[in-house]
């Protein structure tokens, strides 16, 4: 399997400038968001370049394989991933109170980001299995499939990374109503879930996960934790009025009064200093990304490479749209990523990889 | 072509233009919200994200120094570490009020307290919590704070007495200003935490000394670290004092009153301008200003030998024989005796049906002036009183300033009495006996004075008729060196005695520090001569226990020409020739050292 010309042809370039234009913005604001008022800090922009060059070149490497090839292996992906998840666990560095990273070769990744698209590969070719033309899937076609979900997020939960559990429920939640259920079956799996949220509540998650959602809530019932970020970081963006304070002039994280302002709360960082009017333009090239995504999975050669688009389509979508309105207060705090912007190799590379996906959808979207 | 290679399914082909429609409808959330924090609610949120960053701190402007008349410091400011607490920078309240009672030894409820006290400031002033800590409690903060968000530590000038306890009634003290004072309209240019002049010059120039505080607008982090400075007014130090006063004469009388109770002044009989003052017991003024404990402050102030009272101007006692002066200047000025008149002192005299004693049991024969006041002799005084009557007594002390407060520039000073016929009959509704004049013209009875206005006796006959309302002052400075205010010196009696009364009166004081029948002739001095006059004053005793005397001595010196005047008393310290005089000989000897070197030098030139 090779690339020829015509492929070449067909890779969809609106897809990547409009990617690379949201990632150049991602650059920018991470050398504010990294820097103090006295000296600019290039290393985390460096790092970044440097994940982003290895997404790069993970792209151009898999986009010599079919995507269908792909997802027909992608029950190895899965193993795979399942066992760096359990790695994590055991041999996992703890950081920040939470075990989410191993050490390869002194480099740390975080099995959890690349668990998302390797799901989406598997659901794609679980689903696609059981599907049969226009029939809706029923309880017994999904309880597979569910369960090869829960079963690492679970794990990913433990670690605890509730962020990416979350963005792989959801996502998983997005493909299923995507392929389409029964109507009995939609009723059966909100029961489940309404059951498994209150067990999540009372046995999983712990005290400070708790807060933070009861701090959304009542944003003062929290002043000290968890309720004063939320409120640090909706000032933040608010001060930025309508031009922002400009490049490198926010304060608000350059104090302190913002945590995670180069990862999780990087919006506040955009919003505080390019105001409103460019956080639209953030906004238009995101939501004229995810626009594109759909698209690649409507014009997808066949249901498989659909569902696949639609998936990466949902994880973008979600992390983009919880990320912010968690800086925003109109969602609790998660650790959630903001696609391309926030600093973060692991999250980089899941996020080009699923980009190579789409890519090689759409190359291949004439191909029988 | 599409529709060629897809399935045709139906089912998903519906989702896509849901999909769309939910990026849609969440974009348009998204930039709702935005709209309403950053347009509508930007400045709003500009204004929080400045509060943060931006603190006002204050500069506590130094005092103004007190210097002595030869430029030596008496009180000034240093460097003291303060610690605060920024209510607004407290991320959780428990954490870092415990965190700080445990680290500086404090009770919580202590520092709650503070923080009530302020809760009427905004949340980003910070409250004082402790003042003046050591070295070791700033590295313990230090060390600890990042657990202690909220507190800061501040290096702010602290008003500091060189000398302690030996000003401490002339100088005074400064204290935080309290709770209560701060809600009054004549306080509102203070602020919580600041220091106010509570007592002696401290109080009364604390308009001079009180400098402009400054203040430093910075930015500051979310640890309440400063990041940098926005932008600065700088303090404006308070006035500088320059006193009359003499360090060496004040150290002098310090040691000589040391362990004993009362006070003494010296003043300069040409300006009136205070040279010292010393009351005792004393307290040490230092204590006042790192913040006094409550047990600290009991312990002075329920003293039963009342250290916070300023004897030199508060205390009152019978003047005692010291009186004598003022009754022989009358009776001479009156024409009522002369050099010659004489009476027989047989150690005592009837009158009235009783017998007032002489103190020389076996009477001092025929007196006359020099030698009733040389010896002291009371049968003379007794005549010469009942010549006067005790309305010409008060005249005379009216004008020369007894028994009225002189107005020296300290606050709370008392006024005495020397009675009038007008008075008993105004206080008591009965008519004057004249058996009370013969106590009066000794000084006894109903007289009684402060050691500040019976040195202004003293001065009188000094300054032949002349004497100064008492200056401590001599002039304010301000920091940059201009002199803002100078004292001149204030007439408060001129009297145009005649000569010989002068002279007479004069001739005797000298003659009781110098003649060897003289009252305080263990006093006398080689090289200098000094005047003065003995006194011992019966005292009322306290709780029923008599505990003796009251010691006085007044004088002036040197003889000839007369250039300071002292007085000096002594409580429960027997005679005045024992207890009081010794004093005054050495702030004589003291002031006029120079003059028994060059006599010295005299004496081993010729030798």
């Amino acid at each position: 399997m090779g690339i020829d010309k015509r492929k070449v042809y067909h890779l969809d370039w609106y897809l990547i400038f409009n990617g690379l234009a949201i990632f150049l913005i991602g650059i920018v604001n991470l050398i504010s968001a990294t820097s103090s008022f006295y000296t600019s800090s290039y290393s985390y922009m460096i790092k970044q370049l440097v994940a982003f060059f290895i997404g790069i070149g993970l792209i151009v490497f898999t986009l010599h394989y079919d995507y269908r090839v792909i997802v027909r292996q992608s029950k190895w992906l899965y193993l795979s991933g399942l066992f760096l998840v359990v790695l994590v666990l055991i041999i996992g560095l703890i950081a920040g109170g939470a075990k989410r990273w191993i050490s390869i070769f002194g480099i740390n990744i975080q099995p959890s980001e690349f668990m998302k698209p390797i799901l989406v590969l598997y659901l794609a070719k679980l689903l696609h299995e059981k599907k049969k033309q226009n029939v809706p899937l029923g309880i017994k076609d999904i309880m597979f499939p569910i369960g090869a979900v829960l079963l690492p997020v679970i794990l990913i939960i433990k670690q605890p990374d509730l962020g990416t559990g979350i963005i792989i429920i959801l996502t998983s939640g997005c493909i299923l109503w995507f392929v389409g259920l029964k109507k009995s079956t939609y009723a059966v799996l909100g029961i489940i879930s309404v059951i498994s949220s209150f067990a999540l509540w009372h046995f999983v998650m712990k005290p400070y996960q708790k807060m933070r959602i009861l701090s959304f809530i009542n944003i003062d019932a929290d002043p000290s934790g968890f309720g004063y970020h939320a409120k640090q970081a909706m000032i933040a963006v608010g001060s930025g009025k309508f031009f922002g304070k400009g490049f490198m002039n926010g304060t608000q994280h350059k104090l302190q009064f913002i945590p995670e302002h180069h990862t999780d709360f990087i919006f506040t960082v955009f919003g505080e200093e390019w105001g409103f009017f460019g956080s639209i333009i953030l906004f238009l090239l995101f939501a004229s990304f995810i626009w594109r995504c759909i698209k690649i999975a409507q014009s997808a050669n066949d249901e498989m490479g659909s569902i696949v688009a639609f998936g990466v389509a949902s994880i973008i979508f979600l992390q983009f749209a919880i990320n912010v309105m968690m800086t925003i207060h109109l969602s609790p705090v998660v650790g959630i990523p903001l696609p391309f912007i926030s600093y973060g190799g692991s999250s980089l590379l899941s996020i080009l990889g699923s980009i190579g996906l789409l890519l090689n959808i759409n190359m291949r979207r004439y191909m029988f | 072509m599409e529709h060629f290679v897809k399935d045709g399914n139906t089912i998903i082909d519906s989702k896509y233009v849901w999909s769309k429609r939910i990026l849609i409808f969440f974009i348009i959330v998204l930039l709702i919200r935005l709209w309403d924090l950053q347009i509508m609610r930007g400045s709003e949120m500009r204004t929080l994200s400045e509060q943060n960053r931006i603190r006002v701190k204050k500069i506590v402007a130094p005092r103004g120094v007190i210097y002595d008349r030869n430029g030596k410091i008496l009180a000034e400011t240093r460097p003291s570490f303060n610690i605060y607490i920024i209510p607004e920078d407290i991320k959780d309240f428990n954490q870092t009020v415990d965190g700080l009672a445990q680290l500086m030894n404090m009770e919580r409820d202590e520092i709650i307290e503070k923080l009530k006290a302020a809760s009427n400031m905004p949340p980003s002033f910070p409250v004082k919590i402790k003042s003046d800590v050591t070295m070791d409690d700033v590295a313990k903060v230090e060390a600890h704070r990042v657990y202690l968000p909220g507190v800061q530590i501040q290096i702010e000038p602290k008003r500091y007495y060189n000398y302690g306890k030996t000003f401490a009634h002339l100088i005074g003290y400064v204290s935080e200003i309290s709770d209560e004072e701060l809600k009054k309209k004549e306080y509102k240019n203070y602020f919580p935490g600041d220091f106010i002049g509570r007592y002696g010059l401290e109080r009364s120039y604390e308009s001079y000394l009180r400098g402009i505080d400054g203040e430093k607008r910075v930015e500051v982090d979310a640890m309440g670290r400063e990041i940098r400075t926005l932008d600065v007014k700088e303090p404006i130090p308070g006035n500088n004092l320059y006193l009359n006063v003499d360090l060496e004469v004040q150290e002098v009388i310090d040691k000589a009153l040391e362990n004993k109770r009362g006070g003494s002044v010296v003043i300069d009989t040409k300006t009136g301008g205070v040279i010292a003052l010393v009351s005792r017991p004393a307290f040490d003024p230092n204590k006042f200003t790192s913040g006094i404990t409550k047990e600290e402050w009991q312990k002075i102030a329920l003293d039963t030998r009342h250290p916070l009272q300023n004897r030199v101007i508060q205390g009152r006692y019978p003047p005692g024989s010291t009186f004598k002066i003022l009754l022989a200047l009358k009776g001479l000025e009156e024409g009522l005796i002369n050099e010659k008149t004489s009476f027989l002192c047989r150690g005592g005299m009837p009158y009235g049906g009783r017998v007032f004693k002489c103190w020389k049991k076996g009477g001092h024969g025929a007196v006359s002036i020099h030698r009733a006041i040389v010896e002291s002799c009371d049968v003379f005084f007794y005549n010469l009183g009942l010549k006067l009557g005790v309305d010409k007594i008060h005249e005379m002390a009216d004008i020369i300033g007894l028994g009225r407060k002189t107005g020296i520039d300290l606050p709370g000073e008392k006024d005495g009495l020397v009675p009038s016929t007008q008075w008993k009959q105004r206080v008591y509704k009965t008519p004057w006996y004249e058996g009370e004049t013969l106590s009066v013209a000794i000084g006894q009875g109903a007289v009684w004075l402060t050691p500040i206005q019976l040195v202004q006796l003293a001065s009188i006959v000094a300054n032949d008729g002349v004497n100064y309302k008492p200056k401590i002052v001599k002039k304010i400075v301000s920091p940059e060196g201009k002199t803002i205010k100078t004292f001149e010196p204030e007439l408060n009696a001129n009297l145009k005695f005649k000569k010989d009364t002068l002279r007479i009166v004069k001739d005797s004081m000298k003659g009781v520090v110098n003649e060897g029948s003289g009252t305080a002739y263990s006093s006398r001095i080689q090289h200098v001569s000094m005047s003065g006059k003995t006194g011992t004053a019966q005292s009322v005793g306290e709780r029923g226990k008599n505990l003796g005397d009251h010691a006085w001595f007044i004088a002036f010196a040197p003889s000839e020409d007369p250039s300071i005047a002292i007085s000096v008393l002594v409580e429960y310290g027997g005679h005045g020739s024992s207890a009081a005089a010794p004093v005054a000989k050495v702030v004589t000897e003291t002031m006029f050292k120079e003059k028994k070197e060059i006599k010295e030098a005299k004496l081993n030139g010729y030798r």
